[in-house]
């Protein structure tokens, strides 16, 4: 009987812990004196681990802030979860960092289907969201007090890109490949708002699904409609088996790719070479470039994450946080989530690698310009367009 | 532009048709799908690309090596994996390939990472021909043709007229017999494992020189070619080369008129398949007695 009272004691101690542990992270703002709490989920293992480092790149920029000391002296701690791409397990890794951990804002965030499964609990739970990883309208339109976006929209870049081919190149024949997706979908939507512009037409708008290896007959269809450029929103391995293809039957293209394809490194080893002379959007400067903002983190991930290759998707997890700490500099010692999401509505003209970014409590997409490179030899960057403004942009007509 | 679409067809059909061939193998002696084939082929396709790029070695090593490699990891998933299950059912069996299928996958991931790699062939997709006035055919395509002719020469003569492969069939029919008349069950397992694996990496090899690399690139091709299989029927070597050609010229010209079909095209093949003819276009059924 002493033995089993003393179990049933043991056990309520247990219970008390684990409840009041749990209530009393369930609803913490996310920061005390010493810290606070950021993270970022992104698919570490499946079919879309390769854009998994975004969500790692904040740790490098935290360890940058607080080896000097952190921000009015509290100390970034970045969290990583794999969701592997899947919606499903997006909420639940995000529902265990905020109801355990204990978030203050979460920055990057890949995949828009996982975005779309958990923006609504962010906002419920008045989580601020900055920097998602992936452009997409809903997540802005209309204005989600808690999410601020960073990257530019596909539509514009889809418009900026077809307007460079069609006056700097003097390419009329425009063919399209888009992944049967919203991403794919805006990039043509953008393609077509600035051919109706101009009162031209596609000679071919081809979909293709992004786990296709075969697209012969996607290549023949393009040089059948006699497309001179081809603009294209697919998946990496997608572009690269869409330039295989075309080089065995001797057709050659000018190729113009969304900036998702625009990490040269990469797509020219993994193409044997054919990425150079191949065009693309880019949503911030190039990683090798020797500006000093992209020098100073290309040698700061060389010291806490030498592990990593410094490639755009990677530069582009620090890009994406940022506005936040830009934010939560300018808000000083007394944070508070009110504080922060004052600063940020407040931000007008904020440049760090990326595009120029302002937010207001009544628009929330961030930045409206590209970049556009050119890959050269041996996966050199070579910027042929400084950022560039979507003049036709529906959404600043608004 | 038709020309060239029948020789795109029928050299992408040609692939699917060798990675078929592999997944009938094993289905002849055990009755058994299996899902890791496709991921055993891009283990064995990593191996190549390890001995070329991290031991610098010449590409004929390396593809032999692989080769070497994939028979020992094919053997090696049926000892480990599929024999020690208690008294195993078909589906049971399907569900432990499944589960290979992850752990593989996950094991690539770890070793060689996500991201996606280059695996070129001396094949090259840039060397092209003339066949006819304005269609070409590239050496890579001419690889496939002659691999899926060889392949389909030599199993039809193996099944037919050795001894290994006669005992392969036979315990397909009916293992107990097979039992009884002495043939050695567990190591004709074990060879249609290795046998398989071994074809199965040749396939994974060239679908990687024509896409990339990368722990998930086998996944669609398995799924084209177990339609091709299951068209040409599941116990028919040549009718799994022919279901692959006839597979591979139906999407092209799907695609060209109807992309957005495309991707469907194989799944509705399977369907109609088994509803019309279950047993495939040239394989013969097997009524079992009890």
């Amino acid at each position: 009987m002493k033995g089993k009272g003393r179990f049933w004691a043991v056990l309520f101690t247990i219970s008390s812990l684990v409840l009041w542990t749990g209530i009393g992270l369930c609803g913490a703002p996310g920061f005390d004196d010493k810290e606070i709490r950021i993270a970022a989920w992104g698919p570490q293992t499946g079919p879309a681990a390769p854009w998994g480092s975004v969500a790692r790149a904040p740790a490098v920029l935290a360890a940058m802030i607080n080896e000097q000391g952190g921000i009015h002296g509290r100390k970034l701690k970045h969290f990583v979860r794999d969701d592997q791409y899947n919606p499903a397990q997006t909420k639940v890794v995000v529902k265990e960092l905020v109801e355990k951990e204990g978030i203050f804002s979460f920055v990057c965030g890949t995949g828009s289907a996982g975005g779309l499964a958990v923006k609504d609990y962010l906002a419920q739970n008045k989580v601020i969201w900055v920097g998602p990883a992936t452009s997409v309208k809903e997540y802005v339109f209309p204005v989600q007090p808690y999410l601020f976006s960073v990257y530019p929209l596909y539509e514009d870049e889809g418009s900026i890109l077809t307007k460079y081919v069609i006056e700097k190149l003097g390419i009329k024949e425009i063919g399209v490949v888009y992944q049967n997706d919203p991403y794919g979908k805006n990039g043509l939507d953008g393609v077509r708002q600035r051919l109706d512009h101009l009162k031209m037409k596609a000679v071919a708008e081809i979909p293709v699904e992004a786990t296709e290896k075969d697209l012969s007959s996607h290549v023949l269809k393009l040089k059948s409609a006699g497309a001179k450029a081809v603009l294209m929103w697919v998946h990496p391995t997608t572009g690269v088996v869409l330039v295989k293809t075309a080089a065995t039957i001797g057709y050659k293209p000018q190729w113009v790719a969304s900036n998702t394809l625009s990490d040269f490194e990469l797509m020219n080893k993994i193409s044997g070479g054919l990425w150079e002379g191949i065009i693309t959007g880019a949503f911030m400067l190039p990683p090798d470039s020797d500006d000093p903002r992209v020098v100073k983190y290309r040698e700061a991930a060389k010291k806490y994450a030498p592990e990593e290759r410094f490639g755009v998707f990677f530069m582009a997890g620090i890009m994406f946080t940022e506005p936040l700490v830009e934010a939560l500099k300018r808000v000083g010692k007394n944070l508070s989530t009110e504080a922060v999401l004052k600063a940020l509505n407040s931000m007008k003209n904020f440049q760090g690698v990326g595009p120029k970014l302002t937010w207001s409590p009544d628009q929330h997409q961030g930045s409206d310009s590209i970049q556009i490179w050119k890959c050269g030899p041996g996966g050199k960057t070579i910027l042929l367009q400084d950022w560039t403004v979507n003049e036709l942009a529906h959404w600043k007509k608004k | 532009m038709y020309g060239q679409l029948i020789v795109e067809g029928l050299s992408i059909g040609a692939c699917y048709a060798v990675f078929g061939i592999a997944v009938v193998i094993i289905y002849k002696t055990s009755e058994v799908i299996n899902f890791a084939q496709g991921e055993m082929a891009m283990i064995s396709t990593f191996v190549a690309y390890h001995i070329l790029n991290v031991y610098g070695w010449p590409f004929w090593y390396a593809f032999i090596g692989a080769l070497f490699f994939a028979v020992l990891l094919g053997v090696f998933i049926e000892v480990c994996f599929l024999r020690p299950a208690k008294d195993p059912t078909v589906l049971g069996l399907i569900v432990i390939t499944l589960g290979a299928e992850m752990l593989l996958m996950g094991l690539a991931s770890w070793k060689w990472g996500a991201e996606q790699k280059d695996f070129a062939l001396p094949f090259s997709f840039h060397k092209t021909h003339e066949l006819f006035k304005g269609v070409v055919i590239n050496d890579w395509s001419i690889a496939v043709f002659v691999m899926a002719a060889v392949l389909m020469i030599f199993l039809y003569i193996f099944f037919r007229y050795t001894k290994l492969g006669v005992a392969m069939r036979a315990t397909q029919q009916n293992e107990h017999a097979a039992r009884i008349m002495g043939i050695k069950v567990e190591r004709v397992f074990s060879f249609a494992w290795g046998f398989s694996s071994l074809i199965g990496a040749l396939a994974g090899m060239f679908f990687a020189a024509r896409s990339t690399l990368d722990p998930a690139y086998m996944m669609e091709p398995f799924l084209r070619a177990f339609a091709a299989a299951v068209l040409g029927g599941l116990m028919s070597i040549p009718g799994v080369v022919i279901g692959g050609g006839i597979l591979g010229i139906l999407e092209n010209f799907v695609g060209f008129h109807w992309p957005a079909w495309k991707p469907i095209v194989a799944f509705l093949v399977i369907v109609a398949v088994l509803c019309i003819r279950p047993s495939g276009l040239f394989a013969r059924h097997y009524e079992k007695k009890v």
